[in-house]
């Protein structure tokens, strides 16, 4: 869906981009994911609309279809995944992509309503862990990281509950969409919940997690998302218009206010 | 209640929807009575019962329906493509609910149709009416009450199915739904939006039911 009808809220922003003025011969159309790449390029847009630079908003309700849209032309651009995922859409696929640029990442926690510490989560306590590849490996990775399970030798965001080699509290996981499981927290004893999803039902990674992925830790600096264009357009003056616009000062104050930095402005 | 630039959103995702349903409807209507007519009429004891004709077309229609829509979306990117030239948008959202329509429309109007008396059609073969002429002057004005309150609920169907356009970016009120009241966590968005549809819903459903009045003579 387009966004441009949508007022441009231009007032009050620092536009070091509007300095050098350029001429950009048409709108560009950049696809992100609904949720936090959406309200950034949003955002991006707004700050990027005095340059004359026109971006055009699709937002998707699905990880797959950016990609195919863009390497199929019907997108200039998209903005919403990072490099491990990348990697494995283009291996399976094919696609002649490339990142010239970095948008924001979300550091991951784990949250309770039953418990203040991982340590004192029961046996057999129930966690909840995103159900999409990426995100649920990432999870296993932090409880991992937090002492409360052990994975197979060299696992990384790839990893399943398959590769659990140790489970001491024998922890049941409970998979779930990303956006639901802080919704469900009542009902399991812990769940692993990606920042800006944790920030919009008004919990605080910093202060209330169990365990938080590091903001400088190598994890989250993987989990970066990118500016993603085909191969080809790196050199475009909107392609590189689009990556400043990410690592424009004033969007970064933007999203560790907005987000309270549960969500790490990248670049 | 929502600021204006969401309200802004909100009535552009109305008119989205209006359109989705609306052209998808359209196509269905066009597209599925012809199969309606080809399944009763090629069927079993129709009026020129071909198996070779009506197998593959019941076959076809059988499994567009058996193919959940989400699947059926992304799985038909590359003829959405050739169809409307891009895969992504409210327009490419369209031709997947076209085609998941047609089939379930037809398949509704295929049982409005074998409602119809066979004493009528036997009448009409009795005065040497052409099949041409019983098709149009009894099979459909006398199905007429049930092809109606079909695209009824055909259309109470698209609204559904359009709530999944948010897959290739299609947008719509339920999408709207999706992004804003679910994936940004603002409960008001969804409230709105589920009011809406479901006014929408009860209008169609009160226009649908009106027209069947209008078109039956009993």
């Amino acid at each position: 869906m387009t966004l441009t009808r949508r007022a441009a809220v231009a007032a009050g922003l620092s536009l070091p981009l509007a300095a050098r003025a350029q001429t950009f011969a048409k709108p560009i159309r950049v696809g992100v994911t609904a949720g936090v790449h959406a309200q950034v390029l949003e955002r991006v847009r707004d700050m990027l609309a005095p340059s004359g630079l026109v971006v055009k908003v699709t937002e998707f309700a699905d990880f797959i279809q950016p990609n195919a849209a863009l390497a199929g032309g019907d997108l200039d651009a998209n903005a919403y995944q990072h490099q491990p995922f990348l990697d494995q859409q283009i291996k399976d696929r094919g696609y002649k992509l490339v990142p010239v640029g970095r948008t924001v990442m979300t550091a991951m926690a784990v949250f309770s309503k039953k418990t203040k510490t991982a340590e004192n989560l029961p046996d057999g306590a129930r966690v909840a862990i995103p159900n999409d590849p990426t995100n649920g490996g990432r999870a296993l990775v932090l409880l991992a990281g937090a002492g409360l399970i052990t994975l197979k030798e060299g696992a990384d965001f790839r990893a399943t509950t398959l590769d659990i080699v140790q489970n001491p509290k024998r922890l049941r996981f409970v998979e779930l969409d990303a956006a639901q499981i802080a919704r469900a927290l009542d009902d399991v004893d812990a769940g692993a919940i990606t920042g800006n999803y944790a920030v919009a039902a008004g919990m605080d990674p910093l202060r209330d997690g169990l365990a938080v992925e590091k903001a400088d830790g190598p994890l989250v600096r993987q989990y970066c998302c990118l500016v993603v264009v085909r191969q080809g357009d790196e050199a475009q003056p909107w392609a590189k218009a689009l990556a400043a616009g990410y690592a424009d000062a004033g969007l970064k104050g933007w999203v560790t206010q907005t987000f309270k930095g549960a969500v790490i402005p990248g670049a | 209640m929502p600021s204006p630039a969401l309200q802004a959103l909100m009535l552009d995702a109305f008119w989205e929807t209006a359109a989705m349903v609306g052209a998808a409807a359209g196509i269905a209507v066009v597209l599925g009575l012809p199969l309606a007519l080809v399944l009763v009429l090629a069927g079993p004891g129709g009026l020129a019962a071909r198996r070779l004709v009506h197998r593959p077309v019941s076959l076809l229609v059988n499994a567009v329906r058996s193919v959940p829509f989400i699947i059926l979306m992304v799985a038909i990117v590359p003829f959405t493509r050739g169809v409307v030239g891009t895969s992504i948008g409210t327009a490419a959202a369209v031709v997947p609910l076209a085609v998941a329509a047609t089939a379930f429309v037809a398949r509704l109007f295929e049982t409005a149709l074998r409602e119809v008396d066979r004493g009528l059609i036997e009448a009409a073969q009795a005065m040497g009416a052409t099949r041409w002429q019983i098709v149009r002057k009894v099979l459909v004005p006398e199905a007429a009450p049930g092809l109606v309150a079909a695209v009824t609920v055909m259309l109470v169907s698209l609204v559904g199915f359009s709530a999944m356009a948010g897959a290739v970016g299609g947008g719509g009120l339920g999408d709207l739904g999706i992004r804003f009241g679910y994936q940004r966590f603002m409960p008001e968005v969804m409230l709105v939006v589920v009011g809406v549809l479901v006014l929408a819903v009860q209008g169609l459903q009160m226009l649908g039911d009106a027209a069947v009045r209008r078109v039956s003579h009993r």
